[in-house]
Order: structure tokens, then C-alpha cells, then sequence
């Protein structure tokens, strides 16, 4: 079963709390877990993602794309890095998710719907 | 594994040449850099098992004819009827090991009508002989679209109706131009990502070398990837964060790898006016030569980049100035030259001047404006490494009135 772990933060609400101890630990946790689940066969792809405040919001202004920067507003709490994983069952992924969040504000788990059509 | 090896660096090095040889015969280049590929992973497939043959090159050629003569007669009852007739006058291939044939591939897979990425792309397959897949896992994205990727450029070199020649002389100095920086890019792109590519952009300098010894650049390019790539193994921690060159363990560096470079540059340096690529090469040498950071020899690399600027002026060469400037006046004079940068368009999406105002920042002892540019330009990198190391680097600075060692853990 396909699910996508996303995880919620931001880098620069990061270095204004923590310590540098802190974000070594934090760092060696998410390379350790990449290794993991590649070793384990379990991951399908991942990626970090630039500051949300780095972020364009795309969207119909009289019918007419315009993009704007941000969302800076709402910045202490984007998407900042996602991980698709094919694992045995929700227990697995709820398992994964839980070491994740140990490290960021919020994550959120998914799952992804790439099952054929049962109609 | 040892003859596995050898055959895999044989192929890559055939390559270009049997793709030379067909289309100098048949032409149509898209159709002969398929039936090369085939031909390819046939040998790559036969050969560790019967053994290489007694013209290995011959074999390519003769296999990728088959593959084309094939191809041609499935394509339809007419074609089949005429390139069966042809077919049987093919000569089974002893083609002259043209070396021409590699530089003239090069040129046109750097074509100015392709993209960057395009470019890239084809050079690495068509020139380096390395697979779809391979080029796929390089550059981190899916097979079927560097397969598309590649089909496109294979499409705009047919519909831009280029011939299989070198460029005139009249536009040479600008074509060359094109495919220095095309391997330059191959070699950042494997700096930053991936190892083996970086030894494929190597390989392909070396070739260029090796057919271009007169042309001064390609010795410079050259020299700038070994002397760059002589530090790989100081460059990252064993936690994979990336360790700045004054920090950085110089016994890790690759001596024979420098000495080569440093020898390929002083073969050139002072017989022409230097250009980019010798430059910034020389600037390479400078700081590998020194046995320790505070040994580098600052002055020297200042009048480099003063060269550099002038010769091919940017807003990234003027941010290396700034930074020796600040190594030999100090960090005021160094901040005063990146002031002149402030308004520049190129830089304002970039981390690179944040990065590089903290650094002077804090040499200066400004510790909490130092402090907000390292956090500026960690919200602004594309790197998730550097991201992190940028945000080390903030957090490691005392701020206004944040509590720094709280809340660990979460």
C-alpha cells in the first residue's frame, strides 16, 4: 500500500528554537531514515523542499493566471518535505510517521490512490 | 569484475566513434544513435561472455548496421524492398578510428538549438555512451521522460537540419564555447549530486583535450574539474553535510589528481591571453597548493579574480572577489564590494550573497547580523544540505533574545 507522509515545518522557525545540537541530531535522523527505508525497499521517492517562504501561489484572477509570492504569512507551518513509501499496512506507515514527527511540528499521512477500480 | 570494467570503459569510449562512422554512411543521426545503443548493450551483454572480439569497433559498427538495415525494412514494403538490395552491399565495418567523428558528435549534441538540459542529455548518451537509464539516475528523474527528453533532442537536430560536419570556422570559437560549458555543467550537476558523473564530464574533457590540444580553454576546463574534483573527499562530512574549504582535512585531498592539474595549467598559462576556464583553474591551484587554510596565498587569488572580473564579468565572480578582498584588506572592504551588488537582478533570488555577507558578517564579529543573513539565505537555497547547514550555522550565532538551547527535542 502507497502512502505519502508529508512534514510540516519551517527552517527558519527551526533556527530561531533550537540548538545547533539539536538540528545535528535532527539531520543525522533524516539521512539515517532515508538510508532505512531504501535499505528496507520500502520507499518509492522523496524530497526536501526549499522554505515555504520562498514559495509562488498560482491562482485565477479574471481568468487569468497571476502568481504571487508567498504564502509568507503562513509560513511557520508548510509543506517541507514528503516521502512516498509502499509499505505492508497503515500500522507500518502510522509506525514511520511517528519517528518523523518527533522531529518536525506536523505530519500528515495519506494514502496515495493508485488502486484499480473496483466498479 | 576487473573485465567487466574494462569492457564497459572500451564501449563508452567506441561510442562515439561507431556512432560517427554510421552516420557519416547512412546518415539520418537519430535513426544510427538508436541502432548504437542497440549495439551497445549487445556487446555489453556478449562480450564478457565470448570475449572481445579482434576489432571491437568493427563489431559495433557492423551490429548497429543491422540494427539499422532492420529497422529500415520493417518500416514499410517499399523501403523493405530497396534497403534489402542495399543491405548487401554493406561492407562489414573496419571504419577508420576517426577521432574527427567524436569532436564533430560533440558539436552537435551542443547544438545552440538544444536546451541546456537537452544538451546534456544527448551529449552524455550519444558522446559518453552512457544508457537512458544511467543518464535517468544521474539526474534523479523518472527513465520515460529522459527517454522523451532525449527523443525531443534527437527530433529538433533532424527539424533544425543540421549537417554531420564541424561548424564553419567563423562560428567554431562561439560553438566550442557552448560544449565547454555543456561538460562544465555535466561536472557541477555530479559535483553536487552524483560522483559518477562528475568522472563522466572528466572523461568527455580529457577526449576534448585529446583532439583540441592547441585550444588553451579546453586544457583550463580540464585543469578546473581535476582540481575541483581533487577535494571530493574532504567536501562532506561522514554525515553528509557540506564542510567549507577552510575547514576542510587536506590529506583527504587527491594529490596525483592535483599535481595533474596544476601540470596541464602551467603547460598553457603565459602562451595566450587566459581565458575563464584557466582562470579560475589557476584560482583552483592556488588554494590546493596551500598546505593549510591560513596558508593560502590570498593576494594571488585576489589578482586572479581581478583578472577573472574583467575578462568575464558577473555578479558570482564579483562575490569571490569580495570574499579575497575581505581575506586580504579584511571583511569592511569585502562588505563594501558586495554592497555594489545589491541591486542586481541575478543575485536577488539567490542565497549566494546572504551566504556570503554572513560569512563577512561574522569575520567582522557583527555575530547577530550575520546571524539573520545565514537565516535569509538558508530560506532561499534549492539545497536541502545546505539548507541545514546554513541553519547550523545560524543557530551555532547568538540572536537578539531568542532562547537558543531549548526545547530539545520536541
Amino acid at each position: 500500500m502507497k502512502y505519502m507522509i508529508m512534514m510540516f515545518g519551517s527552517a527558519g522557525e527551526m533556527m530561531d528554537v533550537k540548538s545547533p545540537d539539536w538540528i545535528r541530531e535532527m539531520i543525522q535522523f533524516m539521512r539515517q531514515l532515508d538510508v532505512d527505508l531504501r535499505d528496507s525497499g520500502e520507499m518509492v521517492f522523496n524530497a526536501g523542499l526549499a522554505d515555504g517562504s520562498s514559495a509562488k501561489t498560482v491562482r485565477l484572477a479574471d481568468g487569468l493566471p497571476v502568481a504571487t509570492d508567498g504564502p509568507y504569512a503562513e509560513a511557520k507551518e508548510s509543506l517541507i518535505g514528503y516521502w512516498v513509501l509502499d509499505v505492508e499496512n497503515e500500522a507500518r506507515i502510522l509506525e514511520i510517521a511517528g519517528r518523523i514527527v518527533e522531529w518536525s511540528e506536523v505530519v500528515e499521512v495519506r494514502p496515495v490512490a493508485d488502486a484499480p477500480p473496483e466498479v | 569484475v576487473t573485465s567487466d570494467r574494462r569492457i564497459e570503459s572500451l564501449l563508452r569510449e567506441l561510442a562515439p566513434q561507431a556512432l560517427g562512422a554510421l552516420v557519416r554512411r547512412h546518415g539520418q543521426f537519430d535513426a544510427c544513435e538508436d541502432a548504437v545503443q542497440e549495439a551497445l548493450l549487445a556487446a555489453a551483454l556478449q562480450w564478457p561472455k565470448d570475449g572481445v572480439p579482434a576489432s571491437p569497433l568493427g563489431w559495433l559498427v557492423t551490429v548497429g548496421e543491422r540494427r539499422l538495415t532492420d529497422e529500415w525494412r520493417s518500416d514499410s514494403a517499399r523501403r523493405r524492398r530497396e534497403e534489402a538490395d542495399a543491405a548487401l552491399d554493406l561492407v562489414p565495418g573496419e571504419p577508420a578510428a576517426d577521432h574527427d567523428d567524436a569532436l564533430t558528435l560533440l558539436f552537435l549534441c551542443c547544438h545552440p538549438s538544444l536546451s541546456a538540459p537537452s544538451q546534456l542529455a544527448l551529449t552524455l548518451r550519444a558522446v559518453g555512451g552512457l544508457t537512458t537509464a544511467e543518464i535517468a539516475r544521474a539526474f534523479l528523474i523518472p527513465e520515460a521522460t529522459m527517454a522523451q527528453r532525449i527523443s525531443r533532442a534527437k527530433q529538433s537536430i533532424k527539424a533544425a537540419g543540421v549537417a554531420f560536419d564541424l561548424p564553419p570556422p567563423a562560428e567554431r570559437a562561439e560553438r566550442l564555447r557552448v560544449v565547454l560549458q555543456v561538460l562544465y555543467l555535466v561536472f557541477n550537476e555530479g559535483y553536487l549530486h552524483r560522483a559518477d558523473l562528475t568522472a563522466e564530464a572528466i572523461r568527455l574533457a580529457r577526449l576534448l583535450h585529446r583532439l583540441l590540444l592547441d585550444e588553451h580553454e579546453v586544457a583550463g576546463l580540464l585543469a578546473l574539474m581535476l582540481l575541483t574534483d581533487a577535494r571530493r573527499a574532504a567536501r562532506t562530512d561522514p554525515d553528509g553535510m557540506p564542510v567549507p574549504l577552510a575547514e576542510q582535512r587536506r590529506e583527504l585531498w587527491d594529490a596525483a589528481q592535483i599535481a595533474e592539474g596544476i601540470a596541464l595549467l602551467t603547460a598553457t598559462l603565459g602562451r595566450s591571453a587566459p581565458g575563464p576556464y584557466q582562470l579560475q583553474a589557476a584560482i583552483a591551484a592556488v588554494h590546493d597548493e596551500a598546505a593549510s587554510a591560513e596558508e593560502t596565498d590570498w593576494p594571488q587569488i585576489l589578482a586572479l579574480y581581478t583578472v577573472l572580473e574583467h575578462v568575464s564579468p558577473g555578479p558570482v565572480v564579483t562575490l569571490n572577489r569580495a570574499v579575497a578582498l575581505a581575506m586580504v584588506e579584511g571583511p569592511a572592504a569585502g562588505l563594501a564590494v558586495l554592497d555594489t551588488l545589491r541591486g542586481d537582478e541575478s543575485m536577488a533570488h539567490t542565497h549566494r550573497l546572504d551566504a556570503v555577507r554572513g560569512h563577512l558578517l561574522e569575520l567582522a564579529g557583527e555575530l547577530a547580523a550575520a546571524r539573520e543573513c545565514y537565516r535569509r539565505a538558508a530560506r532561499m537555497t534549492r539545497s536541502v544540505a545546505e539548507q541545514q547547514y546554513l541553519a547550523l550555522r545560524a543557530a551555532a550565532l547568538p540572536g537578539d533574545n531568542v532562547p537558543k538551547a531549548g526545547r530539545s527535542g520536541v
